[in-house]
């Protein structure tokens, strides 16, 4: 059915009374008439005609709701077709001018694609609750000792016991101790000997998290305890897919683990990917013999999650722990310094690392879109004026101002939903490269991802980012000014307000780029000097094996095998030197002793100084290419039936034997055990780059052994090409032997730094987008300013006014624009940075370098922007813009 | 049968029903405003059922709604301005149908009522 372009009036609702009132009388009157006709008195026939007729009162309620039911319906479909009329129009329109459209298309789609695809991220690793049941529920516990100001200590297993035993408002707590590349288990008597990734539960582990077994069934209690059949082992999803190509007949039998055999009892769910993602078994803590870690209150290796009973809240959580440690405390000397708990919620545990970044990153992609908002709202404005001259006729012919607006707002909503449309087609491809990119820095990247809740988050944005640029160029389409609209022939200057609006869009525009611009600035800055960093050593041409040797094998002449395994590889062609470390740079903490120093007085019950102990070869310093400040390292001499020395680090030094020269001093670990220190090497950066290196004691690994080795080898050309070599050279001497992992040290430091190089790419491109988008905005406005005045720019040039005059205009006008845009956008970017400080390495939020070079760039920009405009002005032909009229 | 019996014992639908076949059938073939048609099935079933008013036009309008007839105002005979209801297409072949149900279920009660 074809309607009328503005709908009839509806019928009101007194109308439609009124219009049965006028039935029901004549009714009446008829039958009045006819009876009086027959005869009877004009009282009686009405008191008849009443009395036939029957409930009035009934009937005019019944067709009074069937009126209006009947109303609405009709409105509605009125209210339909108006929106399809609109719709029809507004892609019509759109077509009729593609440039326009595509520049807006491309520009929603860039602004929603980068929000929905930094959103899954917030939503995947932020939002979502984690995949165990009741996740709120459940928390980290560390223990903590007040008077040396250590928060987050793992715990032992006998406090563990006693933990357990002691709860009340917590419904279970259960202990871990996994390591990455060093709690893993050698898995023989399969094709391929190989090092599996492993976890060392406690009783309590499983029950805490309440995830049953996806197959199988999980040790109980009394199969993780020493004395019970503790040689279990459950399998995590993955490991089981991989190794057994998930063949159920493989519960119940048994695996060889560390060269004795395990019951597989069990799979985790493919889900349950903690601590971390690659684990492949878990097998009981109580499996560890004492001679590798002791079970005494003094070793403390295991971290704990526990969970509360429901409805019980973190402090009282932290209150019940913290006075269960108390107790320990005061009832165990090993346990005095420990007298307190930190407990905190296992969700903010997993994504604290990231939280501050992936938030920055939202809010970056925030500013984006305003910026894609107010570049619309400027491009629709300008639209909105050259077609003043519809939008008066249309009112003019009578449609009522809110049809107009409404009509505009639909063209913006096409225009939004088209943006949207394509924005989230954008944001599958971004969330691939996001993961591509971020491979390893994103816990629970796996659960990052376009779904419902993204897609709905999407759309929300599409329709608010439609909403607010329609919105502006809608309300003032309603608000007055229609004759001026209609007496505008094109060709007079625009009215002042709609150049005061186009102005300020212009200056917010410049202000939000500059805002980006210098989030992105300090980042990079940030980033920058994270690479500067001297990490103490020299990554190039360094390559590493990481391995643990079997006491099965080689039994007490370990030592002899990896002296031997050290030597053998510096005779391979190719390396220039080799040594050995427990643990690479960035790849784990060794292990922390406590020391003295001679004359220093540790009161009763205060924990004395500790430091970073780290197991290294001879020529560990001299490969890798520390430095040795003073004295010497390690050498072949330095035995085991040699007196012991050490190595301590420069922090060390400096701290301990402040104004002294501790080469040739003694430091006392243990139990009073003087050793002889022999060197002092420059700061080696341990736990990460931006990270300053802390007390550092380095013992001679055949001097006081460990099974964890990372052998390391410096070579002459790629490290990669001595890969083999290098494996090869460990399978001749023993060909059980399983290696953990290989690389360089080059991929150690390129991992260090990937979470900050990832936030700085993402920020820069963030960054130069918001850029590009504010020249676009200042360009548009300046050009279309210039082709609204031709008219006078050619009457000043006919009156003699100089080219370079005009120009030098328009381009001030840029310049004005822009300048203020900087200033505003400086101020907001001080105010704003502050947030970003938690992200960002030796550099000030408020950096002047940052700041001033962003200003310059965006002046650069704006002046580039204004230029093409005014070149256009200057060459305006007077004769040319005078006919136009 | 009554009109107060119908209301009280027979289900509610059969009754409308009823009575829209007789409204439908007062229209045709000529459109007639509201009393005519009360008039109509006044002097066609000779009293046998009594109908009220109120019943009749909320019929009306409930077929209005359904578009089974369309209303306009005209001039009736005494020149006063009236709503007159005219059946529709759909109107005449809703009456069609309805009439043949009724033939039918009449035929089967004949049946049943006359020992063959």
């Amino acid at each position: 059915m074809k309607r009328p372009l503005f709908g009839f009036p509806w019928r009101s609702e007194r109308a439609i009374r009124e219009e049965w009132e006028e039935e029901l009388r004549f009714h009446l009157d008829a039958r009045t008439e006819d009876l009086v006709a027959d005869g009877a008195t004009p009282e009686e026939a009405r008191a008849q005609a009443l009395r036939e007729f029957g409930d009035i009162e009934d009937a005019r309620r019944y067709i009074r709701s069937l009126d209006r039911a009947a109303e609405a319906g009709r409105r509605r479909r009125n209210v339909m077709g108006e929106l399809r009329q609109d719709l029809v129009y507004a892609v019509r329109k759109l077509r009729a001018c593609p440039a326009f459209t595509v520049t807006a298309v491309v520009t929603l789609a860039l602004g929603i694609g980068a929000n929905a695809a930094i959103f899954s991220v917030v939503n995947g690793v932020l939002l979502r609750p984690l995949p165990f049941p009741r996740p709120d529920e459940l928390y980290r516990v560390w223990s903590a000792s007040r008077s040396s100001n250590r928060t987050t200590v793992p715990a032992s297993s006998p406090d563990l016991e006693d933990w357990r035993a002691d709860r009340q408002q917590i419904a279970d707590l259960g202990g871990y101790w996994y390591a990455d590349g060093g709690s893993g288990l050698d898995l023989t008597g399969v094709v391929e000997p190989q090092r599996l990734q492993g976890v060392f539960v406690t009783a309590g582990f499983f029950s805490t998290f309440g995830v049953p077994a996806a197959q199988g069934r999980l040790p109980r209690e009394d199969e993780m305890v020493r004395g019970g059949h503790d040689r279990v082992v459950v399998l995590s999803w993955s490991f089981w897919q991989r190794q057994f190509g998930g063949d159920p007949s493989v519960i119940g039998s048994s695996l060889t683990l560390g060269g004795e055999p395990f019951d597989v009892l069990g799979v985790m769910p493919a889900a349950f990917r903690y601590p971390a993602e690659g684990i492949d078994v878990y097998v009981p803590y109580s499996t560890i013999p004492d001679h590798e870690i002791p079970h005494i209150r003094s070793v403390r290796t295991l971290q704990v999650v526990a969970r509360a009973r429901p409805g019980v809240g973190p402090t009282t959580v932290e209150t019940e722990m913290s006075s269960i440690a108390a107790r320990l405390a005061a009832r165990y000397p090993e346990d005095k310094p420990y007298d307190s708990a930190t407990v905190r919620p296992l969700q903010a545990v997993i994504t604290g690392p990231v939280r501050s970044g992936v938030l920055v990153l939202l809010g970056a992609v925030a500013f984006v879109l305003l910026i894609t908002c107010v570049n619309l709202a400027g491009l629709l404005l300008a639209q909105a004026s050259t077609r003043g001259r519809e939008i008066a006729t249309r009112v003019a012919l009578g449609a009522s101002r809110a049809r107009v607006a409404r009509q505009l707002l639909t063209e913006s909503m096409v225009l939004a939903l088209s943006g949207g449309a394509a924005g989230l087609g954008l944001a599958r491809l971004l969330v691939g490269a996001l993961l591509g990119l971020s491979s390893g820095q994103l816990p629970r990247s796996r659960e990052i991802g376009l779904d419902g809740t993204v897609l709905l988050f999407g759309l929300g944005l599409t329709v608010a980012t439609g909403l607010l640029f329609g919105l502006v160029p809608a309300l003032r389409a309603v608000s007055g000014g229609m004759r001026g609209l209609l007496q505008d022939r094109g060709g007079g200057s625009p009215g002042r307000r709609t150049t005061r609006l186009r102005d300020g869009l212009v200056v917010a525009e410049v202000a939000l780029a500059v805002v980006l611009a210098v989030g992105a600035g300090l980042m990079a800055r940030s980033f920058i000097e994270l690479l500067r960093v001297d990490p103490g050593f020299r990554p190039h041409h360094l390559l590493a094996a990481n391995f643990t040797l079997s006491t099965e094998r080689h039994g007490e002449s370990y030592g002899t095998f990896y002296e031997e395994l050290i030597q053998r590889v510096r005779t391979l062609p190719g390396v220039v030197s080799a040594g050995a470390v427990k643990d690479a740079p960035f790849r784990g903490m060794g292990e922390r002793w406590g020391f003295t120093t001679p004359g220093m007085v540790v009161p009763a019950g205060e924990e004395g100084p500790t430091a970073m102990v780290l197991h290294v070869s001879d020529g560990y310093f001299h490969t890798i290419g520390a430095r040795i400040l003073d004295g010497r390292e390690f050498t072949p001499q330095d035995r085991a039936d040699a007196p012991p020395v050490l190595v301590v680090n420069e922090t060390l030094a400096k701290r301990y034997f402040p104004g002294e020269d501790p080469v040739g001093k003694k430091l006392f670990t243990g139990a009073d055990h003087p050793v002889t220190i022999v060197g002092i090497v420059a700061d080696i950066r341990q736990a990460a780059m931006d990270e300053p290196a802390t007390p550092t004691i380095y013992v001679d690994n055949l001097q006081n052994s460990r099974v964890r080795v990372t052998l390391v080898v410096r070579t002459v050309g790629n490290p990669l090409a001595m890969a083999r070599p290098l494996r090869r050279a460990i399978w001749s001497m023993d060909p059980d032997q399983t290696i953990t992992s290989v690389f360089t040290f080059d991929d150690i430091v390129s991992e260090s730094v990937a979470r900050p190089r990832l936030l700085t790419v993402l920020l820069s491109a963030f960054g130069i987008l918001g850029l590009a988008l504010g020249a676009l905005g200042i360009h548009g406005v300046l050009t279309y300013l210039v082709s609204r005045r031709q008219r006078e720019i050619g009457v000043r040039l006919a009156l003699g006014a100089r080219a370079s005059a005009v120009e030098r205009m328009v381009l001030a006008r840029g310049l004005v624009l822009g300048g203020i845009g900087v200033v505003v956008g400086l101020l907001g970017a001080i105010a704003l940075t502050r947030y970003i400080t938690g992200v960002l390495f030796a550099v000030a939020p408020t950096d002047p370098f940052t700041l001033g070079g962003v200003a310059a760039i965006l002046m650069g920009t704006a002046a580039l922007a204004s230029w093409m405009p005014a070149r256009r002005a200057g060459r305006v032909d007077p004769v040319v813009s005078l006919r136009a009229e | 049968m009554e009109e107060g019996w119908a209301v009280a014992r027979e289900p509610m639908d059969l009754m409308q029903g009823t009575l829209d076949v007789l409204v439908l059938r007062a229209l045709d073939p000529e459109p007639r405003h509201g009393y005519a048609v009360s008039r109509w099935v006044r002097d066609r079933t000779g009293g046998v059922l009594q109908i009220g008013d109120a019943p009749l036009y909320k019929a009306l309008h409930r077929l209005e709604k359904a578009a089974y007839v369309e209303a306009e105002w005209a001039l009736s005979e005494n020149n006063r301005r009236a709503r007159y209801y005219r059946l529709t297409a759909r109107g005449r072949q809703r009456f069609k149908e309805a009439e043949a149900s009724w033939r039918r279920y009449a035929e089967a009660v004949s049946k049943v009522l006359d020992p063959a």
